[in-house]
């Protein structure tokens, strides 16, 4: 680089010599530059204050995420509940049994044989039958039998002697009288029995109280 | 000096016995730091030295939830996605006794009106001693359990809390419910439930996360090992067939007075089993209101002899082999002596000309010994083997019963005479349906099949429909023929169960009625079983039907009470898969010559 300017030092060697002396380059002192120090003080401490106070927001806004979060959790959770509970409610109304026990209340009954139309030739198939209402399908289990308890077996009475008149009626009551009654007898003979029974067994004791 | 001493300190001593020297002070400061260093440092040797992990441990503990993810059992479809069991979020109401105690009358009648408990028993656990944890109610429905817990907290009760606890619901109560089975408190008792028990149970996880405030603390620990739920088990079965079935079966049963009885429906092209009750029957959702042997498959699990719907295969097998033909003509003595005891037609009669389709039509014991005498040795025996009689369907269903077809060592005369017509084997409901079923399919035996897909049951066995498997038993001409024949029976004129016959179709069917083996004597006990199998339409089947009655108290046979069952099902499936008649004639097969 220096042998241009040699080149054109050479070339025109008087010509404002002063000039060229006075343009000479000489080596600037080094001189110690002190940055000014409050900006870069400020900016650090604005970039530590910003980056508390962004942590302190973004933690905040987690917490609230959370809250959300455990808010639509439980939210979901009873809705999906609540789905479960109405699809199970959906479930019985669907139920064959419930249907059928529905549409017998609305007076339908089992369907006849159908007859089928064939669209390619407009020929019927099968011979359609109006239903039979006899030959519905029992849908309902038969009503279990009443205990005894509230069933008891019919109790017969004898019929007061009526005399002659009707012989042939009376002579049924009598008998259906005498045996319904006979068990019945039977059943006081026996009650009577134990009271007896109960009695002859207190009796000896009484006279040694005395 | 020494006097002077007592001076100075009689002069200094009221300073001196109130703040003491400065020295004496320190000391004294120094002491009581020592003394409270020597505290804390012995406690930090407890707390760090001795047994640093356990404090650790509580202190994690501090915060921590653990929470059980709860695998949502797979539910137990029906073909077309309906469920017959499905799984609800259920909760369990439990109490903490020790603070329902005090008024353990007022939550017991609050509580045993809103959730379905009983009053006494709820008090008693309310009032429990030496106890913190008592269930009050389980599978409650989880809007029901939080809206009740909810109530009693607004009313001021103390002390009832919930716990997840999933519930079984069997939303068509008693259908298909011996074949689902049902689930005890936490385990699968019976039936598919149990059988499929590992597909369907799925596998339960957990959640481990740390709360503060209720809240979960984001960045906080957290572990979650995701439940992984069980998956669905589709059955071939029709919900609404299958309903229908039992139904026709209850009133059968009813109205015959009979001890039990047991429907098969099945898909001819497929196998695939439509509907399969069982009656008695018992309600899925209350299954300990039933007694124990209502709660299975008879129509998998009970033997029984299948009598003359057996004749069917008897008499294809014949046709098959080329030994007969329908127009075949037998004479058929009133009786037929044999070996060891005389046979008998269930008509008394004299000597009449039958043709074979009269065999069938008329279901003619003799006639069916005469035809199968033309038998080689053994071939009979292997005919039923391919029909698949004395083997296990493996359809998936607990208990199967393999049936017995004896053995060839025991394969006397005798024993094939009786054979012959459905005596001296025994079979079960499905296996027959699916041998009857060769018939109507041409021919060729479709494998039966419970589930659609496929799957593994706990003994291992792979089941479904992917894994049907067919074989050719008989000729197509022969399963023709056998068909026609069979149309016979459900003829008004001829045949023996006009009641079976389902107006404006072709039917082809056959009666059973077979004497009964009794549990105690092991012999015939006087018992019949009454059946009737067939299929419709006669020549395009699309369903095979099979009705058994066991021990019908009216003395009806397998035409009269089986018959209009069978009709009805029958009738009903066709219209329901519309299906429509063929509207080709039925067969004219003459009975006699």
């Amino acid at each position: 680089m220096s042998s241009p300017a040699v080149q054109f030092r050479s070339r025109m060697p008087r010509i404002a010599e002063a000039a060229v002396e006075r343009a000479r380059l000489t080596v600037v002192p080094r001189r110690r530059v002190r940055a000014a120090r409050v900006p870069f003080v400020s900016l650090v401490s604005l970039v530590l204050l910003g980056g508390v106070i962004g942590l302190l927001l973004f933690n905040t806004s987690m917490q609230q995420a959370s809250f959300a979060a455990t808010s639509l959790e439980s939210q979901a959770s009873t809705l999906s509940a609540r789905e479960q509970t109405l699809r199970m409610e959906l479930d019985v109304l669907r139920n064959p049994q419930h249907v059928a026990e529905q549409a017998r209340k609305m007076g339908m009954v089992t369907a006849g044989s159908p007859a089928f139309l064939s669209l390619a030739d407009g020929k019927v198939l099968g011979d359609a039958t109006p239903p039979d209402p006899a030959q519905n399908v029992r849908i309902l289990p038969p009503a279990p039998p009443m205990p005894a308890v509230l069933n008891p077996a019919p109790t017969f009475v004898d019929a007061p002697d009526q005399g002659l008149g009707n012989g042939h009626g009376h002579g049924h009551g009598a008998s259906s009288a005498s045996r319904g009654h006979g068990s019945g007898r039977n059943n006081t003979a026996s009650h009577e029995n134990h009271q007896n029974h109960k009695h002859q067994n207190n009796q000896p004791h009484l006279p040694q109280h005395r | 000096m020494p006097p002077t001493r007592p001076q100075r300190a009689g002069l200094r001593r009221p300073r001196g016995s109130l703040r003491g020297a400065a020295h004496v002070r320190l000391r004294l400061g120094f002491l009581v730091i020592a003394m409270v260093l020597s505290v804390f440092a012995g406690r930090l040797v407890q707390l760090q030295g001795i047994d640093p992990n356990s404090y650790a441990a509580m202190a994690a503990a501090e915060g921590m939830v653990q929470v059980a993810l709860k695998a949502e059992r797979g539910d137990i479809l029906d073909r077309n996605g309906k469920p017959l069991a499905d799984s609800v979020d259920g909760e369990m109401v439990v109490a903490d006794p020790y603070m329902t105690s005090d008024d353990a009358p007022e939550l017991a009648k609050f509580l045993s009106s809103r959730l379905d408990i009983d009053y006494f028993a709820t008090l008693k656990k309310l009032r429990e001693t030496d106890s913190r944890f008592e269930y009050l109610a389980r599978r409650v429905p989880s809007t029901v359990a939080t809206d009740v817990v909810n109530a009693a907290e607004e009313a001021g009760f103390e002390g009832i809390a919930t716990r997840p606890d999933p519930i079984r619901d069997y939303p068509a109560a008693d259908v298909a419910a011996n074949l689902v089975g049902f689930m005890g408190t936490d385990e699968a008792l019976g039936g598919l439930e149990r059988t499929f028990d590992a597909q369907l149970a799925g596998k339960d996880g957990s959640a481990r996360y740390e709360v503060g405030g209720g809240n979960r603390i984001p960045l906080g620990e957290s572990t979650i090992e995701r439940a992984v739920d069980g998956r669905d088990l589709r059955t071939t079965i029709d919900l609404d067939l299958q309903w229908y079935t039992q139904r026709v079966l209850a009133q059968t049963v009813q109205d015959s007075r009979a001890e039990s009885g047991f429907a098969v429906v099945m898909d001819t092209r497929t196998g695939e089993i439509l509907a399969e009750a069982d009656d008695p029957t018992f309600d899925a959702n209350h299954p300990l209101e039933s007694p124990d042997e209502d709660r299975g498959a008879r129509s998998m699990s009970g033997v029984y002899e299948p009598g003359s719907v057996e004749k069917v295969l008897t008499l294809s097998a014949l046709i098959d082999a080329g030994k007969v033909t329908p127009r075949t003509r037998l004479e058929v003595p009133g009786e037929l002596d044999r070996e060891d005891r005389p046979i008998h037609d269930w008509f008394p009669h004299g000597l009449i000309h039958l043709t074979l389709a009269g065999v069938i039509a008329k279901s003619s014991n003799i006639g069916t010994v005469l035809a199968a005498d033309k038998f080689d040795s053994g071939e009979l025996r292997s005919y039923l083997t391919r029909f698949g009689l004395g083997q296990r369907t493996d359809i998936g269903v607990r208990g199967e019963t393999k049936g017995i077809l004896p053995g060839p060592s025991q394969w006397t005369h005798q024993v094939q005479d009786r054979i012959a017509f459905g005596q001296s084997l025994s079979v079960n409901a499905v296996q027959m349906a699916a041998a009857v079923n060769t018939i109507a399919n041409g021919g060729v035996r479709v494998s039966p099949s419970l589930i659609q897909g496929s799957a593994i049951t706990d003994d291992g066995t792979v089941v479904g429909s992917d894994h049907t498997t067919t074989r050719r038993v008989v000729s197509e001409k022969a399963a023709r023929d056998t068909a026609h024949m069979m149309e016979r029976v459900v003829d008004p004129d001829v045949g023996v169960a006009p009641a079976a016959a389902v107006p404006g179709y072709r039917v082809a069917g056959k009666t059973g009625t077979a004497q009964r083996v009794g549990e105690e004597c092991g012999c015939y006990d006087g018992t019949f079983t009454v059946s009737f199998a067939g299929f419709a339409p006669a020549d395009d089947p699309r369903f095979t039907v099979y009705v058994v009655v066991q021990n019908p108290g009216n003395g009806g046979g397998g035409g009269s009470v089986a018959g209009p069952a069978f009709s009805k099902i029958m009738s009903y499936a066709l219209r329901r898969y519309a299906v429509p008649p063929t509207g080709t004639h039925p067969s004219r097969l003459p009975v006699e010559w």
